[in-house]
């Protein structure tokens, strides 16, 4: 296929699974429907994150900090601003967050890179949380007036579809591109023309913009918001392992494994939580081990390989049981034995 | 053309440390346009981390770079290769994902799409038509068969050719060679010279050009400088190096002479 045959393909796949979404409340039950939810919001989360993490290898953990800022601006600002406005400002002021945390650690990388942003979401955790203690004197905030079910999951699905549809476009870009050269060899991009500082902090700020609306948009789902649910560290790892299970270079990665988490989510964190935690792990090193692209690079010669390796693994595991090894190896021995006779 | 007064790139005093260790001390070298230079110098000599102080890719510790009447120290190396400086790497830094050709059309779409400045430069009002499209940088290094290949699975020496075409793609002034010549056999490190020769000739380019094989490189450039222990001790013309006391007597001793004596035999 061309590229624009490949375009063409993805912007088809986008525009069925955006009709499916949208019809999904007319006919599924409520269940359904907060499910569906949490999959476009970590569809949204992990594509954003890996269209700037998975293309420069800069791996970071702030996603959550990010959800949190526009939860709070949210929580803030919804009384009294329009639906819009409010997801608005949740992008831009994460946005900005991003711009000033970036600049302070985008020169690091790898280790350092990920710890930092670890370190410095737990920072803005717990200044929010004495601010909000000793300033505002509460420990979290009710949020009176919120928009309607559908409202609410129409907004998450637009930013979803927005963002998949960044993913397609930015991949096709100069700004992709650059990326993608960040990801491969940074200094030698910079060496034939990169402006890799500015590119790093717009596409961190980008990342950081949708996990800002995102934010925005599902605090009115909560009615009630604290530091701790809404900069919980786990919705930032889960964000990371979604996008690096379903392939963070890949563009249907983060989707696919999305919707293979949330399916397992619902129905395992219900009857068996301990379950779900543990299969999150098992996906996790097995993606690593045996599909270091990711379920998205998943392909049936991957599968014949896997196939053709059990193979070789049982017949060696039988022969070694039924002492079938040992006896082949006595018989090489004879025979050089034989042969050394001679 | 630029005036031939005013050189391509003046380095005044490049110091670069370490910590404690100084690898370059207060190198000064200026270069024409259309020279073709090499610089040579002993493992540790400080070639390669002058070459990262003037290409942008390390900061100096002090010094004064002008590229083209910009002073550039300090700055990014992304600055140096839109003011027309490229280089190349001494272990090749290919994208290795990436196919041949999407290589050599990265630099295009950065560094090369410059235009403009060629009108600036006067003379030349676009871009030589040989640097236009991936395809016809391809043709000019030679890799024309292999542009639909990975970059990871092309040979050794390919891959020294194509981190030539990414740097050629930025559609330089100067290009800096850092040990393109090495771990090549004997015809390939002639054809390598005689392609460097070309370049400069054909897209009016200044070339320094580092390497270890010394007798290649005299053969070949016009100017030479030598670098000792982070100091520059000798420029001058190849015949003139081979001839210096201190040159003979800080770094190339009884080596050199032999092969210079072997290049008046031949």
């Amino acid at each position: 296929m061309t590229s624009r045959q490949f375009l063409i393909r993805d912007l088809l796949v986008l525009f069925g699974l955006t009709g499916w979404a949208l019809a999904l409340p007319g006919f599924a039950s409520e269940f359904a429907v907060s499910m569906a939810l949490t999959c476009l919001m970590y569809i949204a989360l992990s594509s954003s994150w890996a269209l700037f993490c998975g293309t420069t290898r800069y791996l970071s953990l702030a996603t959550s900090a990010f959800f949190g800022i526009g939860a709070y601006t949210s929580a803030i600002l919804l009384e009294s601003m329009a639906w819009v406005q409010v997801i608005g400002l949740g992008a831009l002021v994460a946005a900005a967050v991003a711009v000033v945390m970036g600049a302070a650690v985008l020169h690091l990388r790898g280790t350092y890179f990920a710890v930092l942003t670890f370190g410095m979401t737990e920072l803005i955790r717990h200044a929010i949380s004495y601010f909000e203690k000793s300033v505002t004197g509460t420990v979290g905030r009710v949020l009176m007036v919120v928009p309607d079910r559908d409202t609410i999951y129409l907004t998450v699905l637009a930013l979803a579809v927005l963002t998949v549809a960044l993913s397609i476009t930015i991949r096709r870009t100069r700004f992709g591109l650059a990326m993608l050269g960040i990801g491969a060899d940074e200094q030698r991009a910079q060496t034939l023309g990169v402006n890799t500082r500015w590119v790093k902090v717009a596409g961190f700020a980008l990342t950081a913009a949708v996990a800002g609306a995102v934010g925005a948009a599902m605090s009115v789902r909560w009615t009630y918001i604290d530091p701790h649910t809404v900069f919980n560290p786990f919705i930032g790892f889960q964000t990371v392992l979604i996008a690096l299970i379903g392939g963070a270079a890949t563009l249907w990665g983060p989707l696919i494994a999305a919707i293979v988490f949330s399916v397992l989510a619902e129905t395992l964190r219900l009857q068996v939580p301990q379950i779900y935690m543990m299969s999150l792990g098992l996906l996790l090193i097995l993606s690593v081990l045996y599909l270091p692209g990711g379920l998205a690079s998943l392909r049936t010669e991957s599968l014949r390989g896997w196939r053709d390796g059990a193979k070789a693994w049982w017949i060696e595991t039988r022969d070694d049981l039924s002492g079938e090894t040992k006896r082949r190896k006595q018989r090489e021995k004879s025979l050089r034995e034989r042969r050394d006779v001679f | 053309m630029t005036s031939s007064a005013q050189p391509l790139l003046d380095a005044r005093d490049i110091t670069v440390r370490f910590g404690g260790l100084t690898a370059v001390d207060a190198v000064s070298a200026r270069f024409m346009p259309g020279e073709l230079v090499g610089i040579i110098g002993p493992n540790g000599a400080g070639k390669t981390t002058f070459f990262n102080a003037i290409s942008g890719v390390t900061q100096p510790t002090s010094g004064a770079l002008t590229v083209q009447g910009r002073e550039l120290a300090g700055q990014g190396p992304h600055r140096f290769a839109a003011n027309g400086l490229a280089r190349t790497f001494q272990t090749p830094r290919t994208f290795a994902d990436m196919r041949v050709r999407d290589n050599i059309a990265f630099g295009l779409k950065f560094a090369g799409r410059r235009p403009r400045q060629y009108i600036w430069w006067g003379e030349e009002t676009t871009v030589p038509w040989v640097l236009r499209t991936p395809e016809s940088i391809l043709g000019l290094i030679g890799l024309s068969a292999q542009a639909e290949l990975p970059a990871a699975a092309i040979t050794p020496s390919q891959q020294r050719l194509l981190e030539i075409g990414m740097a050629l793609a930025t559609r330089p002034r100067m290009l800096l060679l850092d040990e393109v010549a090495a771990g090549l056999t004997e015809n390939e490190v002639e054809e390598m010279a005689l392609l460097i020769r070309r370049l400069r000739d054909e897209l009016d380019l200044t070339v320094v050009w580092i390497e270890h094989a010394v007798t290649t490189l005299l053969r070949h450039v016009e100017r030479v400088i030598v670098l000792h222990q982070g100091r520059k001790i000798a420029d001058g013309t190849p015949a003139e190096v081979v001839r210096n006391p201190e040159v003979i007597e800080a770094y190339l001793g009884d080596e050199m002479n032999e092969s210079s004596d072997e290049e008046t035999e031949a």
